[in-house]
């Protein structure tokens, strides 16, 4: 009897379609809105991809309020990671204490974005960004350091490279 | 209002026509482009949003010549939607390949069946009672002539629309004997069995708004469910719109019913040896037997063209004031709104429900469905008597 009344009230059906109405709606009002604070899946080049917020993305260097260089070349990053992309060389600079980065060095195409420098560091002058548009057409795009134009340590890589197929 | 001679009635028939044929291959397209986006959108993705098109040529060029800039291409943009030319031009254009050894008289024969069959129903449906809309006076030849909102309202409606749906299941299973295939066969034989056994149970699920309604002629009864129905009727007529509804789905082969052509068990059912235009119709027909289920579940169940289902409207339209009539009146615009969200809940059922197995979909039609339809049609009956 109850299994008849069971069959009889398609309750269990209601169920199933509220799931996936509820679904229905949540993709179909957010996909498109570039100001919704999280999406489950968005229409990805027009609409910027947020990502959640302990991403780990590309390293980059921090500078404090008066534009110094926060590193102070402890070299723990250096020792701490696994696949050796940092290079560091100790320097000196006029007016400053602590010892400057004279060269900064990143090779990203090895990174394996474990965070262990940024753990590592005492002085929070190092930090993962928030970016994943990290593919680039030449190898020596993937060297990164403190000098440069384009692509250095302490800029956002340049961003919007979709990829095609071809040349 | 001046009456029509016999060649401006075939005229204003020949219109009709053709706006209901508009009305069908404008619904059905989208219906399909929607069927991509609402599955994707229920299983939590995007479904297509773009096209893809080529390297080549002037398109491939300026394709590529925007993502180099960072912007996304136009001409394959707007969320699929070019897809749709896509899908219609492909279906168009593909090569037609004929098995060796079909018979190949009913191998033609069986998609003209089926589309036929789907299209045909159309001319007893009615978009709204009495006139559609008046010519205008300066119109040349039919100025001031009444298009009614259905082409043909015949007394019979429905049974001329159960009949002629009926006779679709001929194509399914002469496509399954003629493709002289295995799978096929097995589609066609499946989709004979489920068909039959589904008419039963669907045809006593219409039978109680015939009841109620004391008619068979389509916009009578769409109007009388809708406005002349007591506070009581509401019960069979929900009961009714479930059993329509789950028995429409196993009468148009859609998922959860779709036997004929379980792609994981019969390659891809009746339709396996169809390509090109041919296996187009198959598809058209599907799509449009969507609709015609849909048009009779919203005409007789939800109202039709009145705005509220389940014979609300009647219970209200006492009173609605002055400046809302609008909505108390019949619109074409409503019946068509019921339709689409029906396609829609056609589609929403698909993303939901998995396959019954073949000895469960038996049980629910003959255990099930028609003990409860008969209870309805029964109640529906009582209704009848006492309260209307």
């Amino acid at each position: 009897m109850n299994k008849f009344l069971r069959t009889l009230i398609p309750a269990d059906i209601a169920k199933g379609l509220s799931v996936t109405g509820k679904h229905f709606s949540q993709v179909f009002f957010t996909a498109n809105r570039r100001k919704v604070p999280f999406h489950i899946v968005s229409e990805y080049p027009e609409v910027p991809a947020k990502v959640q917020p302990r991403f780990r993305g590309r390293l980059t260097l921090l500078k404090d309020e008066q534009g110094e260089i926060k590193c102070v070349c402890c070299l723990a990053c250096e020792k701490i990671c696994p696949t050796q992309v940092i290079t560091i060389e100790k320097g000196k600079k006029e007016g400053r204490k602590m010892p400057f980065p004279v060269r900064y060095d990143f090779e990203m195409e090895r990174c394996i974005f474990c965070e262990f420098c940024v753990e590592s560091c005492g002085f929070d002058s190092i930090i993962l960004n928030h970016q994943f548009e990290l593919a680039a057409y030449n190898r020596e795009d993937f060297s990164l350091g403190t000098e440069g134009l384009g692509q250095n340590m302490f800029e956002l890589s340049p961003t919007g490279k979709f990829s095609v197929a071809d040349d | 209002m001046p009456t029509p001679t016999l060649t401006q009635s075939i005229v204003i028939t020949l219109i009709q026509c053709l706006l209901v044929v508009i009305f069908v291959f404008v619904v059905v397209p989208l219906t399909v482009f929607a069927e991509r986006k609402v599955l994707g959108h229920l299983q939590q993705r995007l479904g297509s949003t773009r096209v893809a098109s080529g390297h080549v040529g002037f398109s491939g060029w300026m394709n590529r010549t925007m993502w180099k800039m960072g912007r996304v291409p136009v001409l394959s943009y707007w969320r699929g939607i070019p897809g749709l030319v896509g899908d219609v031009l492909k279906l168009i254009l593909k090569e037609d390949i004929m098995p060796a050894k079909a018979d190949k008289f009913v191998f033609f024969l069986a998609p003209s069946i089926s589309m036929v069959a789907a299209i045909v129903v159309f001319a007893a449906i009615s978009f709204v009672p009495g006139t559609f809309f008046t010519f205008p006076a300066w119109f040349p030849y039919l100025g001031g002539l009444p298009v009614s909102g259905g082409i043909a309202d015949i007394n019979v409606g429905l049974l001329w629309i159960l009949g002629v749906a009926t006779v679709g299941v001929y194509g399914i299973v002469l496509a399954g004997w003629s493709s002289n295939s295995k799978y096929p066969l097995l589609g066609g034989l499946r989709s004979a069995a489920q068909m039959v056994s589904y008419e039963v149970p669907l045809t006593l699920s219409l039978l109680a708004p015939v009841v109620l309604a004391a008619s068979l002629n389509f916009s009578e009864m769409s109007s009388r469910m809708a406005t002349g129905m007591p506070a009581w009727a509401l019960v069979p007529q929900v009961i009714g719109f479930l059993l329509y509804l789950t028995c429409g789905f196993a009468e148009t082969n859609r998922l959860p019913f779709d036997m004929p052509e379980a792609e994981n068990e019969l390659v891809a059912g009746f339709h396996t040896e169809y390509s090109g235009m041919k296996f187009g119709l198959f598809y058209l027909a599907e799509y449009i037997n969507m609709t015609v289920v849909s048009a009779l579940a919203s005409a007789f169940f939800l109202g039709g063209p009145w705005l509220l289902p389940f014979g609300l409207q009647g219970l209200l339209n006492p009173y609605l004031p002055g400046f809302l009539s609008w909505f108390g009146q019949p619109h074409a615009i409503f019946f068509v709104a019921k339709i689409v969200f029906l396609l829609f809940t056609y589609i929403w059922v698909r993303g939901t429900i998995p396959r019954y197995r073949y000895d469960q979909i038996m049980a629910v039609g003959w255990k099930y469905l028609i003990p409860l339809a008969l209870v309805n049609l029964l109640l529906a009956a009582v209704i009848r008597c006492f309260a209307v």
